[in-house]
């Protein structure tokens, strides 16, 4: 009998805040990481909203000092995705209390970070310099900076961390692919821990008017905070968030030998392909629900064993309900009695650190038998109305099992299974 | 957990050297250069003003050119070095196999151009001339998207992105994926077109790469003393790799087994290699460890060996350190004399040189090797291709980051 894989350790930056604590409190108390753009000028941008990792300015609770991660100088070396990998890393590596330093522990322990889009504000910028002041002028840091697997790169420079390292760019499949990866490399050997995640940072007007152009994005101004508002009737689009979540991830025979907390079992993983259209999914939903069924399998799960979905759900109008439909051709009659959040109602859409974080959420899900809201639920679509969309407040719900989706453009499917130990 | 063999039956290639997979081999057989004077851009006041570039690239056979206008340069060549392997497998996805059969092609920087034109469009006339195929037509996962969309493939699909160890990385998960269970067959590698004046602008103010304007084709010379940077160069490899039992109930030609993966991480600095090779001798230990094989017993080795001052040097200490006195007789050979570096096409392309040096028994060159330097001592097979007994080959790659991938490939 193989021993299960275990998290021990969870870090994060999210728009609602620095830390698996406060991001966790906001999400419960069902407050909005959702603003106004104030990061530059938006201008003629149709876009005004996102969800920004607060500054220390403007959030002393729980606001990102960058200083607190890096110091100013090495900063500009690497870009803002980087940064907050940097900073999710130091939180699940602390209470993971790994912080390898002989040679075999070092050499034992992979760094695998996904992101959808890398540094694409390093991009913009460095081909605005090209244009008004010459290559000359371009900084020696701008490969290393946008190059997407950098966050793992400088996060595993940081800590000695020298076993594997990888980087799925799986569009907003990334962060559940990356813990899938971790997965299997423990389970194959190469690895006997795994700092695994997704970090995103591209909240820039180059990538928001692109998203725009697929008219993939809300174009909300007034109220930010309603701007996410998955399965609801008035949903347009999604928002822009921007993030880390990454956790620490072993057998829990290791962490048992050393003395570490398990904090939840991750039993099932499972991922596939749509191979139908490069932006929507099939309306069958018949590539997301076998990737579903894979997580089931691995995790040897009936669907009625699932207590609590943590959807991918962005508010577009047709993604939510592509997932819908996936989720009831694999769960059938099961569906209408398992409680369903969109995260994301509250973060907006961090891409590729999505399935960081939301595993991340699904984790104290089982831990504290608390389900977390989806914000802005006011008139559920017509076709939803037989399910349990959690939606209002938090609820209390004894919670065994949880199922963490996420999917990509290019039709990927990927699917984590998250459960009490 | 049992593991399953896993073979190479489909290969394709579109590199600096040929389009194909034999005219590309040919060429590299031959130690003809692919290095060139940049023209699909003004290049006057870059520091360096020549790459390799793909010529003459045709995308009709693989893709309706209608529907390629929608993607950015490095989708087309992966999705063309893609059709060719597929084909080369005699591979048919059916509403049988369609579950297990799965995709891993990454890049290692995206779709530059794209990003830049629609910049431009951004700053000049604002949001509303942003293209809707900007998106999907330049992110990095569109070549596994478009291949499975194309053909139908359902199985596992993904793209990791591990700057210049790319192809390498994908191939190696690929292996894992099929030998333990997940998929019965995997089309894998890298595909890369970064040559634009962002691309070549930044590696330029990185001092990564080579300034030998007055005679690129010489400018790529691994090992050799008066080398000066790598040569930035465009293309795509992939392979289709199968699970053994599977290529053989269907009859497929099988060219090679990949016996072996290995990664690490120097976690060492950014964009430098620690001295003495460590994180690349890990990497190849891990992969002999895999491949159940005794490190003196490969015969042929396809470097990294970007021409760049510091990263060669690692590399031989790193081959010496792993082989130990197989390190005297093993052939070592950097292609990439001929080619440049394709970034996250490098790997697979040089896997695909790989099993070719193994089905025709035959090392390629490394051109322009004519001074090598102190240190460098290993034998580089200079010059011209040699006919010899290659029953193992492995093939490096290493990355910015400190990333780290090597693949073995053994006679079947």
């Amino acid at each position: 009998m193989q021993s299960p894989l275990v998290i021990t350790g969870m870090g994060m930056i999210s728009p609602l805040g620095c830390g698996v604590k406060a991001g966790w409190e906001r999400l419960l108390a069902g407050r909005s990481g959702i603003s106004s753009i104030t990061r530059f000028d938006t201008g003629e941008l149709p876009i005004k909203v996102a969800g920004s990792v607060p500054s220390f300015e403007d959030d002393p609770e729980a606001g990102l000092d960058p200083d607190q991660v890096l110091d100013a100088k090495e900063r500009r070396k690497l870009e803002l995705f980087s940064l907050y990998a940097m900073g999710a890393a130091e939180e699940a590596l602390t209470q993971a209390n790994w912080f390898p330093t002989s040679e075999a522990e070092r050499l034992a322990t992979a760094t695998i970070v996904g992101s959808g889009i890398g540094g694409f504000p390093t991009i913009t910028q460095a081909q605005n310099t090209l244009l008004t002041r010459g290559h000359r002028r371009l900084s020696p840091f701008t490969v290393p900076a946008f190059l997407a697997n950098l966050a793992a790169g400088n996060v595993s420079i940081r800590y000695g961390l020298r076993g594997p390292m990888g980087c799925p760019v799986t569009a907003c499949a990334a962060g559940v692919q990356a813990i899938g990866d971790g997965m299997r490399m423990i389970r194959s050997g190469e690895a006997e821990v795994a700092l695994v995640g997704g970090a995103e940072a591209c909240i820039d007007p180059l990538s928001l008017a692109s998203f725009h152009a697929m008219k993939a994005l809300s174009t909300e101004q007034d109220a930010p905070t309603k701007a996410s508002r998955p399965f609801d009737q008035a949903r347009n689009g999604f928002v822009m968030g921007e993030g880390a979540g990454l956790l620490v991830i072993e057998t829990l025979a290791h962490a048992e030998a050393r003395g570490a907390t398990p904090l939840a079992i991750l039993s099932g993983y499972g991922t596939s392909t749509d191979a139908h259209h490069i932006t929507a999914g099939p309306e069958d939903g018949a590539g997301a629900a076998a990737a579903i069924r894979a997580a089931l399998r691995m995790a040897g799960l009936s669907p009625e064993a699932i207590d609590h979905i943590n959807a991918h759900a962005t508010s577009t109008p047709v993604g939510d309900k592509g997932e819908i439909a996936a989720l009831r051709n694999a769960f059938d009659d099961a569906l209408a009695g398992i409680p369903i959040s969109a995260t994301k109602s509250a973060t907006g859409h961090l891409l590729g650190a999505a399935g960081g974080v939301e595993s991340i959420f699904s984790t104290l899900s089982v831990m504290h038998d608390r389900l977390p809201p989806t914000l802005n639920l006011e008139n559920v679509d017509d076709d939803l109305r037989d399910l349990d969309i959690v939606s209002g407040t938090a609820r209390e719900h004894a919670t065994q099992h949880v199922l963490c989706n996420g999917f990509g453009f290019g039709g990927v499917n990927a699917a984590l299974i998250v459960s009490k130990v | 957990m049992s593991r399953k063999r896993v073979v190479v039956t489909g290969i394709g290639l579109v590199t600096p050297v040929g389009n194909t997979v034999e005219a590309s081999w040919a060429n590299i057989v031959a130690g003809k250069s692919g290095i060139a004077a940049i023209e699909h851009f003004d290049v006057s006041g870059f520091n360096t003003r020549f790459g390799g570039s793909v010529k003459d690239f045709d995308i009709s056979p693989y893709l309706n050119p209608k529907d390629a206008r929608k993607m950015d340069l490095f989708i087309q060549y992966g999705m063309a070095a893609g059709g060719q392997a597929i084909n080369d497998a005699g591979l048919e996805c059916t509403e049988a196999n369609a579950d297990r059969i799965g995709v891993a092609i990454g890049s290692g920087i995206g779709g530059l151009p794209m990003i830049e034109q629609n910049h431009n469009a951004l700053n000049k006339g604002g949001a509303r001339r942003i293209s809707p195929f900007f998106v999907p037509g330049s992110i990095i996962n569109m070549i596994s998207g478009n291949l499975a969309i194309q053909h139908g493939f359902r199985g596992p699909n993904i793209a990791i992105t591990t700057a210049c160890t790319t192809g390498t990385h994908n191939i190696g998960y690929s292996a894992r994926t099929i030998a333990y269970g997940d998929a019965d067959v995997m089309i894998c590698g890298g595909a890369e077109m970064a040559t634009t004046p962002l691309g070549l602008g930044g590696f330029s103010a990185a001092r990564a790469l080579s300034t030998r304007n007055d005679d690129p084709a010489a400018a790529s010379r691994p090992w050799d003393r008066d080398r000066d940077g790598f040569v930035l160069s465009d293309g795509a490899g992939v392979m289709v790799l199968e699970e053994y039992e599977h290529a053989k109930a269907r009859g497929a030609t099988i060219y090679a087994e990949l016996k072996g993966f290995g990664m690490s991480d120097d976690a060492y600095h950014m964009t430098a290699p620690p001295e003495d090779g460590r994180g690349a001798a890990l990497s190849m230990q891990n992969a002999v460890r895999d491949a159940g094989i005794d490190a003196a017993s490969i015969d042929y080795v396809n470097a990294h060996g970007t021409s760049t001052p510091a990263g060669d040097l690692a590399e031989s200490r790193a081959v010496k350190k792993v082989m130990g006195s197989g390190a005297e007789t093993v052939a070592v050979s950097s292609t990439k004399s001929m080619i440049g570096h394709l970034l996250g096409a490098a790997g697979a392309v040089e896997a695909v040189f790989s099993v070719l040096a193994i089905r025709d028994q035959v090392a390629p060159p490394t051109i322009n090797l004519d001074n090598p330097q102190e240190g460098c001592d290993l034998d580089y097979v200079p010059h011209t291709a040699r006919e010899m007994k290659i029953d193992v080959a492995l093939s490096n790659s290493f990355g910015f980051g400190g990333t780290n991938g090597s693949l073995i490939f053994t006679r079947v």
